[in-house]
């Protein structure tokens, strides 16, 4: 009986007390915080807006990036690939191919890119984090080929709606879109049997595979699906911003990773929640909004921004020292 | 009796509870100088826990450790250190590629002149003392990595007494050693003994606590049995206490109505072995027996799909198989349990039931999600029909002994619906309960009509379980017995063709 009540104990603990709730806390903590320093201009509809039409394509990326990180491998090509993307759509928006066709052709090259990604890791076998960093200067290099390194206007209806269009001509199209992949993502990850190889694969690939799982599979799905919402995101950076640039989304991976691991995903696999990496894409996006707007130096910013990266993670090392310690 | 020359070490109502496990309740342990303490329970008695806290690894709950009299807070392994302890664990921290004085010395090298540059020669000097000390000829300048284990241990005991030590834990020490070098073991503890260090000796093997001890303190379940002087004792009542209950039979066997042939394997041929053949029929356990590198596990992995197979053929009821993969064997009603559950059985960080649905996850629920309650029903099923204990179905896997963890291996194939359970070395690791209890499992399996194929070099538990034997050395078949004509003699012998 002692066994069970202590079981029992530590589980409610676990749950009052468990890492995404916490970060959801700081989270409207410093939603609070900076709309009070940063009053009037904080708060308000003309920064909310911007600001979420914003993180909504980082954040559409990370949620797939999260499942990636979860099955114990990694994408740092994304960024790259929004660059691609972004170049693609302006280079054929201009050769006069209709909206819709050019949204079909940009994401069909983003499956291509994640197909191709998944191939180089559960094919032939090369680690992700080498491969994607390969892919990364290749998608890139391409765009700044298929542009001759030039901004291109990329302005026509479909591909302005999808960046800044409203739904019931109040929501955002970005947000909506967002919802949806943090929604589907959740529900996979939490409730579907798809989800649960995800978290098995990371948790042990060798004990997976040995129990029928199909585990190069479920990786190279994971890169597809990571290489169409790169360039979804792609198509809302170049619709919020009218031109397609090969420099589009550069550095754009280590800030979509920062926040995924921010919102606790662990590198190596087996454990990370969506929702965590929801609460990390805000935070992240947040702080870097406020301190803009309250004009402090960008490169202040990033010192800021590596600062609390490097913070929430120790934490982490510091909470799971502590847990083997009472063990 | 040594008892009279004073208690160095006194643990005092150690408790240590872990989720959803008391690990250690009220125990209580004193040591004398000069003696040799033995420390006996199954695997999740709470040895290890009483180890690793004595050695500052863990941190107690309560209770005090009093060591020459003197209360001791023991915070970290330095502290441990510096009081005198040292333990030397079962799996051996050496560093291969340096030499034995430098291991000896490794983090205290001894230094000479301003520079403090390593005085080579002073600390080959001391490390051959040392090693005479424990009447041992083995050179201070030798690579580590070239070492037999029982070598390398004696370097572990060497290092362990090089600065003072008073007490010094021997955890399974002779888990990977040979007859003959358990007994220049023993007469190192002997050598250290007379020299007035205490040891306390744990092990699995009733034989050496016999052998080695004055005394021995039995755990079961992390509560102290008792603790008896060992000349006062036998091996029986030993047994008794530390399983809590009457053995009569180790190795309980049923005869189990065999039926038709289930699989047909024919010059089966992969990397590792050559054309193997045998049949397995319903309700049979077949024993495969070898020792390392025989090619026995190869071969497993061969039939379940994860060594390619190069020629020959598997049937399974009449059908030809191509077990490409292991989700094909799954799906042919296939299962493993892997040599090492923790490595190729079980997401460790996972729960009770996510393992066990792990090889059957598209049952789950009827569309592409998982029915959640559902899962908990199945998982709680096997857990209650295979006797799994764990305090709950989303207990990380992690924390459960060996047996349990065994247990959750095996009921995901249950839950996949095997009809042929290929174990391998079932009950490596595991405690005396357990390994009667997956025994039983095996029978039971087999009473429903599925077939086993069991690997063991453990030749009392092949010989008493399996109703066939076949033996294969160097990758190929040699013998093959029924149970009632096996003996150790014959085993080993085809073994070593």
């Amino acid at each position: 009986m002692a066994e069970i009540k202590a079981a029992e104990v530590s589980q409610k603990k676990k749950s009052v007390l468990n890492n995404t709730a916490i970060l959801f806390l700081i989270l409207v903590a410093m939603f609070g915080i900076f709309s009070y320093i940063g009053r009037p201009w904080f708060f308000s509809r003309l920064n909310i807006i911007p600001m979420i039409n914003n993180l909504s394509f980082i954040g559409i990326v990370a949620a797939v990036l999260t499942m990636v990180m979860i099955s114990g491998e990694i994408d740092f090509s994304v960024g790259g690939n929004i660059g691609l993307t972004a170049c693609l759509t302006a280079v054929l928006l201009e050769r006069g191919l209709p909206g819709w066709l050019v949204v079909i052709i940009a994401l069909a090259a983003g499956a291509a890119m994640g197909a191709f990604n998944g191939m180089l890791v559960t094919v032939i076998g090369v680690n992700s984090i080498m491969a994607t960093i390969g892919t990364m200067f290749i998608w890139r290099g391409i765009g700044y080929t298929l542009t001759n390194g030039e901004s291109m206007l990329a302005m026509n209806p479909v591909i302005d709606f999808i960046g800044r269009g409203f739904i019931f001509k109040v929501i955002p199209f970005p947000i909506v879109l967002l919802v949806i992949i943090f929604v589907l993502t959740y529900v996979i990850m939490n409730h579907s049997k798809w989800g649960r190889r995800i978290y098995a694969i990371g948790a042990n690939p060798l004990a997976s595979y040995l129990s029928g799982i199909n585990v190069k599979r479920v990786k190279f799905i994971g890169f597809l699906l990571c290489g169409i919402t790169a360039s979804l995101g792609g198509l809302i950076l170049t619709s919020l911003s009218a031109v397609g640039m090969p420099q589009h989304g550069q550095g754009l991976e280590l800030v979509i990773v920062s926040s995924i691991i921010l919102g606790g995903t662990v590198l190596g696999g087996g454990k990370g929640q969506i929702l965590g990496t929801l609460a990390g894409v805000l935070i992240l996006s947040i702080l870097y909004n406020f301190l803009t707007i309250m004009n402090v130096y960008y490169f202040y910013i990033q010192i800021v921004q590596g600062s609390v990266l490097i913070i929430v993670v120790s934490t982490y090392e510091i909470g799971q020292a502590m847990k083997r310690r009472r063990m | 009796m040594s008892e009279n020359n004073g208690v160095v070490l006194r643990m005092e109502n150690i408790t240590k509870t872990f989720p959803g496990v008391v690990a250690l309740d009220n125990v209580s342990i004193d040591l004398n100088k000069g003696e040799v303490l033995g420390i006996l329970g199954e695997n999740g008695a709470g040895k290890s826990t009483l180890i690793k806290i004595l050695a500052g690894n863990y941190i107690k709950d309560s209770g005090d450790i009093f060591v020459d009299g003197q209360k001791f807070e023991i915070r970290g392994p330095a502290e441990a250190v510096a009081s005198g302890i040292r333990v030397i664990y079962q799996e051996l921290n050496t560093l291969n590629n340096l030499t034995v004085a430098e291991n000896i010395f490794i983090g205290e090298q001894i230094v000479k002149g301003p520079f403090r540059v390593v005085d080579w020669k002073t600390m080959i000097k001391r490390a051959f003392e040392l090693l005479d000390t424990l009447n041992v000829k083995l050179d201070p300048n030798a690579i580590m990595g070239d070492l037999t284990i029982s070598e390398k241990q004696i370097v572990e005991i060497a290092k362990a007494i090089s600065k003072e030590a008073k007490i010094l834990v021997m955890d399974e020490p002779t888990a990977a050693l040979s007859e003959e070098e358990t007994q220049s073991l023993f007469k190192i503890i002997r050598t250290l003994k007379s020299k007035g260090v205490s040891i306390i000796y744990i092990s699995h093997r009733l034989k050496e606590i016999f052998e080695i001890t004055d005394r021995v303190t039995v755990l079961r379940d992390g509560k102290k049995v008792g603790i008896l002087k060992t000349e006062d004792t036998d091996e029986n009542k030993l047994v008794e206490m530390m399983v809590g209950r009457d053995i009569k039979d180790m190795y309980p066997k049923r005869e189990v109505k065999i039926g038709d042939i289930v699989m047909k394997v024919q010059n089966l041929k992969a990397e590792g072995f050559n054309d193997i053949s045998f049949r397995l029929k319903k309700g049979e356990i077949l024993g495969i027996f070898g020792l390392l590198g025989s090619g026995r596990t190869s071969l497993v992995k061969a039939l379940f799909g994860a060594n390619k197979i190069k020629s020959g053929e598997i049937f399974v009821n009449g059908k030809k198989l191509h077990v490409k993969s292991p989700s094909i064997a799954r799906d042919e009603k296939i299962g493993l349990v892997p040599l090492d559950r923790k490595t190729e059985g079980l997401a460790l960080m996972m729960g009770v039931k996510e393992n066990i649905t792990l090889a059957n996850i598209k049952d789950l629920g009827k569309s592409f999600l998982i029915a959640k309650a559902n899962e908990r029903k199945k998982a709680n099923k096997w857990i209650e029909e295979i006797g799994i204990r764990t305090p709950s179905v989303d207990q990380e896997v992690n924390s459960l002994s060996g047996g349990n963890q065994q247990k959750v291996v095996l009921a995901k194939w249950l839950e996949s619906g095997s009809q042929i359970i290929i174990l391998n070395e079932p009950t490596r690791g595991i405690d005396v309960g357990a390994k009667i209890e997956i025994y039983k499992l095996m029978q039971d399996l087999c009473e429903r009509g599925s077939s086993v194929i069991m690997i063991s070099s453990e030749l009392p538990e092949i010989m008493s379980i399996a109703d066939r034997i076949i033996v294969m050395s160097k990758g190929r078949f040699t013998d093959e017995y029924a149970r009632k004509e096996a003996s150790e003699e014959k085993l080993l012998h085809s073994a070593c063709l």
